[in-house]
């Protein structure tokens, strides 16, 4: 068992105005209006010491291109000072916080955290802790919360080309609550748990955004030996555990490797250009590098055989650890000693030339690069920093699809936090408090025990995960049949969705006149169906108008007598010729009666 | 501030601010937030008796002092020293940068956060260390102060300050400046220097603090075109919302035009001077009328009047106001539409005339200068009988396209030269740098 250290980060958008100006979290078009460039470079840190992670950043020196959206405004170009926080985002953070018993801070102070990796267009991010302390219990175990903060979603990265990131505006400045735990968490299945045990507790207030990105989790771990790393954006609760267990493994691959990188840690970059070594080159990567005037750059590494073809986990190796820090440099990636040269075409003598230039002897190894020269230099830099790093680094590293992660910047520290000074601290109120408090949420386990009964466990726990949640209690508050709601809202529009139907534009209004009129008898259970594959088609009409007009109607009383009579009261006779105007049991009850 | 009563409670337990204390409310269990540890930080703008903790994740978090308070030191914080003014050995053929205050002179507090005036030209270079490749800059700095203190007085320092450096060989001058009035300071240095080398005020819209700062882009631009043939007093700045290019403009033709954009300043009715790409640091001249370098000599006349008001006619304008200014020496109008104030001609028994008011100053020798208050097109005050009862009662500005904060500070270097109406009116109407022109422009979209 080794001994693992690990909290979780849950980042959650809420659902309204964004959190610094009175834009719509929301795109209505959601296409992009223009695009703007911008730079982003060092800035002088608040303790007089520069954050390890900005100055990475901005040794890259990159171009950012912004995408501008329909909510947007000159907030989130940076080109207008923060308006006052949104209050309900705050009401709502705080909600959260008391459901967690986390005590809210006397004074809120907003704060500007340094990001220059472009995703604010600011060159920081807005954020507050709101609230400390607190715990959430997940399977029975009972995880401290840390702190629970407000603040800025970043904008979205759309594209990383060289040199270049683009990002989309649109959701820049989305209200976010973070939700951090003490580093309680003993085991990735661990991990799982508490996350879903957030992330149930946040739904259950209706006002958290929903879909694909609203919610992420960071993850920090530390083992022993090894250093603590932050885990960015796993939005799929089910990868958690794997990505716990595959840093896991990372780590413990980073220690075995040590006693080899703290042997060669004292040696000096020697950087020597071998572009005259290719000037005849068939090897395609290299003749093309040439051709648009790119150099070829290298490094050896003494005594380091081996050492970047060592595996860490699932094919991942130390050398591409290296090859990521030589990425934040714009260029593709790197080319190194341990490496099988036949993907590459370099002829014999080319390789020899290179190890001859480098000073390349055995048991050594070497790194290469092909780019424009002042990019290339900078990538050796970073790759040969990397290198000769015999411990694990701090690091905040970009979760990838399988579970892996790859790295993306030194670990921040607290010296990147500064006062946001265009907005006014925050006192909180005992009346806004108390406030709050009176209208709390039900925490999962009275929602839970509130849908069971009206609801079968089933339904009820479908309901549970359900983004209809909130509309299905209000619903049911003004008397519908509860289980008529719920097997229409998760049932009937889930095999409407799956077969085709748009149902996404049938809009709350047109289920709640749904359930209006069925509650009036104007149609049967049958017709439903058919009446909302109407209404996605026909966005404006009225339900009402959509049952007359394709002729659903409920046939019933004195109508359906004479109907039934017409039939010789044959309940099945009519029944399949009536189905979707007649109700059964009525015409059970008719017939018998007859 | 914390309040007094804070005050005196640290100074009984022995904190202040930058030392690590402890806060412990209540029972200060872990769990129930009720202990904090963290750096004590000044209170710049909450609640006075709130205390400001920096928190070891670096947020920042205000804890209210109640009775159950209780505050331990931890440890004592480190005293800040503040950066002293390196002197830099004044090089011959070198750029100039004179620093005149304002953000883009500014940096962070450390502990606070708040923004404020001290950095020198060194720390500028330290901020953008970019400027280095464009060749050797003396630097100094005039004056800390904040954008909307500049005065007059201000002004003929930095007059005096741009002929030292351009006698001692100065290949340009660059003057770092607030925003909020760099265009009265470019109009002002439009009239007292005629440099034979440009001469280029530039600043920040957003602060140095930020990665997205533009004073990288911004100062970068300014050298540029410091180092180039346009030998004109001007402005550089954001051309628009993106950091690609910046434009040149002539200082007696600029404006702010919007409170926090980066491309706020604007050539209203001209084109810029030039534009400057930042990437490629290639100027391209938009207005081929400029006077290139070291076409003319030296000339500085810094002999100014700054006892002129700009006045704003608006509807319900009180002839008591227009009274008092008889305190001046001379008075500029930002008048409405073609050149009007309340004149009353209709003799509307709602409308109070401010003629009579505007005649008596005229007629006490004081000049009044009409400009438009449209910013955009050229007064004509032979349209509407309220202009013309202006003109015939001697108001200065007919025809003219002036800016209103332009005509101000021309009349204030006029008053500078001569008190006499006529040559008043004389050289108020000749074009001196290019702040009037004969011509109007014509473009699809005058905003452009």
């Amino acid at each position: 068992m080794i001994d693992l250290k690990c909290g979780i980060e849950i980042h959650q958008r809420l659902a309204g105005k964004k959190l610094f100006c009175a834009c719509d979290g929301e795109s209505a078009s959601g296409k992009p209006l223009f695009e703007i460039r911008r730079m982003q470079h060092a800035v002088l840190s608040e303790l007089g010491e520069s954050d390890k992670a900005s100055e990475f950043e901005s040794a890259r020196r990159r171009e950012f291109i912004y995408h501008v959206y329909d909510n947007d405004c000159p907030v989130e170009l940076d080109e207008e000072p923060p308006h006052r926080l949104n209050g309900q985002a705050l009401d709502t953070a705080l909600e959260i916080a008391l459901m967690l018993n986390s005590k809210p801070v006397d004074e809120i102070e907003v704060m500007r955290k340094a990001v220059v990796d472009g995703s604010n267009t600011g060159g920081f991010q807005r954020t507050a802790v709101i609230a400390v302390g607190g715990s959430i219990s997940a399977n029975g175990a009972k995880i401290g919360i840390q702190t629970i903060a407000l603040e800025e979603e970043s904008a979205g990265i759309v594209e990383e080309k060289a040199g270049t990131a683009v990002f989309r505006l649109d959701r820049l400045g989305i209200p976010l609550v973070e939700i951090a735990t003490d580093p309680d968490i003993t085991s990735p299945e661990q991990a799982r748990t508490v996350a879903e045990a957030i992330g149930t507790l946040l739904r259950m207030t209706g006002k958290v955004a929903r879909g694909i990105g609203t919610i992420r989790q960071d993850i920090n771990i530390s083992i022993e030996g090894g250093a603590r790393v932050e885990l960015k954006g796993a939005q799929d609760l089910a990868l958690i555990g794997t990505i716990v267990q595959k840093e896991i493994e990372r780590q413990k691959g980073l220690i075995e490797l040590r006693p080899k990188i703290e042997a060669g840690k004292t040696q000096q970059l020697k950087i020597v250009d071998l572009t005259q070594h290719f000037k005849a080159t068939e090897a395609k990567l290299a003749k093309r590098g040439l051709e648009e005037g790119a150099s070829i750059l290298g490094f050896r590494l003494a005594g380091y055989a081996g050492v970047l073809g060592h595996s860490l986990s699932d094919g991942r190796r130390f050398g591409t650890e290296v090859s990521d820090y030589a990425k934040r440099a714009g260029v593709g990636g790197l080319i190194h000693g341990d490496e099988t040269f036949d993907k590459y075409g370099f002829s014999e003598y080319e390789l020899a030339e290179v190890r001859k230039a480098l000073g390349v002897h055995e048991g050594d190894s070497f790194v290469m690069v092909i780019a424009e020269e002042q990019k290339a230099r900078k990538a050796l830099e970073l790759a040969f920093s990397r290198a000769i790093r015999p411990e694990v680094p701090e690091e905040t590293r970009k979760v990838l699809p399988e579970g892996l992660s790859s790295f993306m910047r030194p670990l921040a520290g607290g010296g990147r936090m500064y006062p946001e000074t265009d907005v006014s601290p925050i006192r909180l109120t005992s009346e806004r408090l108390a406030r709050i408090r009176s209208s709390l949420s039900q925490k999962p386990e009275e929602k839970k025990s509130a849908l069971l009964g009206m609801l079968n466990e089933e339904l009820a726990n479908k309901m549970m995960r359900s983004r209809h949640l909130h509309f299905f209690e209000k619903l049911a508050k003004d008397g519908t049949d509860p289980v008529l709601i719920a097997t229409t809202l998760e049932e009937t529009l889930v095999s409407l969705r799956r077969s085709g139907v748009e149902v996404e534009k049938i809009s709350e209004e047109r289920l709640r006149e749904l359930f209006n009129e069925y509650g009036k008898g104007r149609f049967v259970k049958a017709a439903i169906p058919d009446i909302l594959t109407q209404a996605s088609k026909d966005v404006n009409a009225k339900i009402a108008e959509i049952v007359k007009a394709l002729d659903l109607s409920r046939i019933s009383g004195a109508e359906l007598k004479k109907l039934a009579a017409g039939e010789g009261n044959d309940l099945k006779r009519v029944m399949a010729k009536y189905r979707l105007r007649v109700d059964a049991k009525e015409l059970s009850e008719l017939i018998g009666t007859h | 501030m914390y309040s007094e009563r804070l005050y005196s409670i640290f100074k009984k337990v022995g904190v202040a601010e930058g030392d690590t204390v402890r806060i412990t409310k209540g029972t200060g269990q872990k769990g129930d937030g009720e202990a904090q540890e963290g750096i004590l930080m000044p209170q710049p703008q909450g609640d006075p008796n709130c205390m400001v903790l920096k928190l070891k994740s670096g947020y920042n978090i205000g804890i209210a002092h109640t009775a159950e308070t209780k505050i331990e030191l931890l440890k004592k914080g480190a005293k800040s020293e503040k950066p002293s003014e390196g002197h830099a050995k004044h090089e011959k053929g070198a750029l100039s940068m004179l620093s005149c205050g304002g953000t883009i002179a500014s940096k962070v507090e450390q502990l606070t956060g708040a923004v404020y005036g001290t950095m020198n030209a060194n720390e500028i270079l330290s901020v953008v260390p970019e400027l280095k490749e464009l060749g050797p800059l003396n630097m100094r700095s005039l004056f800390t102060i904040l954008s909307e203190d500049i005065s007059p007085d201000h002004w003929k320092v930095m007059a005096r300050e741009i002929e030292k450096e351009i006698k001692a060989g100065a290949t340009g001058v660059v003057l770092p400046h607030g925003t909020d009035t760099m265009s009265y300071s470019a109009a002002a240095l439009s009239f007292m220097v005629r440099p034979p080398v440009p001469v280029v005020l530039v600043g920040t819209q957003r602060s140095s603090d930020r990665g997205s700062s533009d004073n990288v882009v911004n100062l970068i631009c300014a050298a540029t075109a410091a180092k180039s043939d346009i030998a004109e007093v001007g402005v550089c700045m954001h051309a628009s919302a993106s950091d690609d290019i910046c434009h040149f403009h002539r200082g007696a033709r600029v404006r702010k035009m919007h409170t926090s954009r980066r491309d706020a300043f604007r050539s209203i009715d001209a084109k810029p001077l030039a534009s400057i790409t930042y990437k490629t640091r290639k100027v391209q001249p938009l207005d081929s009328n400029y006077t290139k370098r070291g076409s003319r000599p030296l000339v500085v006349d810094d002999k100014i009047n700054p006892n002129v008001a700009l006045i704003y006619a608006h509807p319900g304008i009180k002839p008591s106001l227009i009274a008092k200014l008889s305190d001046y020496d001379g008075v500029v109008f930002a008048g409405t539409g073609l050149g009007q104030v309340p004149t009353n001609v209709m003799n509307n028994k709602l409308v109070l005339s401010i003629l009579p008011e505007v005649k008596a100053l005229m007629a006490s020798g004081i000049p009044v200068v009409m400009s438009p208050q449209t910013i955009y097109g050229r007064l004509n005050m032979h349209v509407y009988s309220g202009g013309r009862l202006l003109k015939e009662a001697g108001v200065i500005g007919d025809g003219c396209d002036w800016l209103p904060e332009v005509a101000l500070v021309k009349l204030m270097w006029v008053l500078g030269h001569t008190k006499k109406m006529e040559e008043v009116k004389r050289m108020m109407l000749e074009n001196l740098v290019g702040e009037l022109t004969e011509r109007s422009p014509l473009e699809m979209d005058y905003f452009e």
